[in-house]
């Protein structure tokens, strides 16, 4: 698949919010992961932004990810932001094998809260679920795989 | 004119007032906001038309559109001004503007107030616990589970003792608890068991670990020493203070091995310029936004390695009567959170205390005093050492 394109070049004047992170959720709504790469320096990112935070170049292009990732950190979360939230549910921050990472949410049965951080390391693939709530967005999300695969 | 750093310490703190704390309170923020500012004027012995500078940006409701909404006080308070800010969060980074405005002559006296009222209860949950930014929001991440990502971290890398943390929130907890002004004033008094027992919120924090939402507001004053000198209280001097800014707070998670020692730099910087260590330090009113948040700030301030802290507090203690006396009026956990006045809230215990006028918790002798705000899982962090007067 070849690389998407900003919508709109990252720091022009009109370059806003929507626009720049746009191609993202279309990518994610076509089953595919993708991040910000810089063009000159190579340097993967995330979140978007208007320039590459190393070298702060503004020309960067969206490019697919492999979806393959390890979990560094996670938290189960008990009281969501709202009671249409149907809790517990996993949170993760998972580093992606392109030098890169994001927050989303692990699916797996929540772990026992005694014991911490036994999801750190676990190797995982992204997958696409529909978002609940407005605007229903397809949000990647992460499941366990067997290392390697 | 040549402005050394040193020159923060040729300001004082003249002043400080709060409203009362409460989970709602029947009233504006501005109505609370107002109060808080008369009570600290009243505090200093000074009136409104002394005053030349506001932080306090609009806390509404209502008022005009335009920026610098700070600039509105001196409609409010049929006062011309010389010097207004907007600074975010108050507190520390707003004491640390007013004095370098009245250092440099922009102006005499600056007022700062901030809080929240008639806006929570109900089903209405404070907007700063739920970040609203694109890569978080969708995932449903509050504000604790930002910070329970570097919690998790550490806990699962160093193994600390999780009942001595417990009762770290439980000995802050219940300085609270014997706080008449408190809003958790005669909860408890809790264990370390009842702190593991409370339901969780977002792991590995319990309910009881972590900061409250409540309504209130909080103000002090700031002039020079020279003017602090013909005023009736006792001044309370900046000794050192410093803020850092790693990365804008809830748009990405905060990674333990980036944020793990944020302040540390604005500590050294703080503490190097009061001419102080740690140690020196008589009483410490850190930012609790959950009790991870003490035990990482003590490590990063550099009163005991990294991985150290809940031993560290534990062996110290952390009550108002321990070696190591840490949130006295019962703190963000059980005293109380009221937005972005709360940073505020922390200074005004600390001069209540290095005076010796807290009406609750007072810590004997307390001459120097340690005030931090915001937090690893915010990524930005900010220190003020501060010293009576006289």
């Amino acid at each position: 698949m070849s690389a998407v394109e900003p919508s709109a070049a990252p720091g022009a004047a009109d370059g806003g919010r929507g626009s720049l992170t746009a191609p993202f959720w279309e990518a994610a709504a076509a089953g595919t992961l993708v991040r910000p790469v810089c063009r000159r320096c190579g340097n993967n990112f995330f979140t978007p932004t208007w320039c590459c935070p190393r070298c702060q170049s503004e020309e960067w292009s969206y490019e697919p990810s492999s979806g393959r990732g390890t979990v560094y950190s996670h938290t189960t979360v008990h009281r969501g932001p709202g009671a249409e939230w149907a809790v517990p549910y996993v949170l993760g921050i998972v580093d992606l094998e392109e030098g890169w990472s994001m927050l989303s949410r692990l699916v797996v049965d929540p772990p026992d809260d005694r014991e911490p951080g036994v999801l750190i390391g676990t190797d995982v693939r992204v997958s696409f679920e529909r978002e609940p709530r407005p605007p229903g967005r397809m949000l990647p999300v992460f499941s366990p795989r067997k290392a390697g695969s | 004119m040549t402005v050394s750093p040193h020159a923060l310490q040729d300001v004082s703190i003249v002043g400080v007032g709060r409203t009362a704390m409460a989970r709602r309170l029947e009233t504006t923020t501005l109505s609370a906001c107002l109060e808080a500012a008369r009570l600290a004027l009243d505090d200093a012995g000074l009136r409104v038309s002394d005053i030349d500078g506001v932080s306090a940006r609009w806390p509404g409701p209502g008022g005009t559109v335009f920026q610098p909404g700070s600039a509105d006080w001196s409609n409010l308070l049929g006062v011309p001004l010389r010097w207004v800010g907007d600074t975010y969060p108050q507190g520390i980074p707003a004491a640390l503007e007013a004095a370098a405005a009245i250092v440099t002559g922009q102006c005499t006296a600056v007022l700062v107030v901030g809080g929240q009222a008639g806006v929570l209860g109900g089903d209405s949950v404070a907007s700063y616990t739920r970040p609203d930014n694109e890569f978080i929001s969708c995932w449903g991440s509050i504000t604790q589970a930002q910070f329970a990502l570097v919690a998790q971290v550490y806990l699962a890398r160093y193994r600390p003792d999780r009942t001595a943390l417990a009762d770290l929130a439980a000995s802050i907890r219940n300085s609270g608890s014997a706080n008449p002004d408190a809003v958790m004033a005669g909860r408890g008094p809790y264990r370390a068991q009842d702190v593991l027992a409370s339901p969780l919120i977002a792991s590995p924090f319990h309910l009881l670990e972590v900061c409250l939402a409540t309504e209130g507001a909080a103000a002090m004053v700031l002039t020079s020493n020279d003017r602090a000198a013909d005023l009736r209280g006792v001044p309370v001097r900046l000794l050192g203070g410093a803020c850092e800014w790693y990365r804008q707070q809830y748009v990405d998670p905060p990674r333990y091995d980036e944020v793990a020692l944020i302040g540390s730099d604005a500590g050294r910087r703080a503490f190097g310029m009061a001419g102080m260590e740690p140690a020196d330090v008589d009483v410490l009113e850190l930012y609790d936004i959950n009790i991870f948040e003490v035990v990482r700030q003590l490590e990063a301030l550099g009163f005991c390695p990294p991985g150290e802290g809940v031993a560290f507090a534990a062996e110290r203690g952390i009550t108002v009567a321990g070696g190591l006396p840490v949130n006295t009026d019962g703190g963000l956990l059980s005293f109380a959170h009221i937005g972005w006045g709360a940073p505020t809230l922390k200074i005004v215990e600390a001069v209540r205390q290095v005076r010796g006028e807290a009406a609750s918790g007072q810590v004997q002798g307390a001459r120097t005093a340690l005030v931090t705000g915001a937090g690893s899982g915010a990524q930005y962090h900010n220190v003020l050492l501060l010293e009576r007067g006289r």
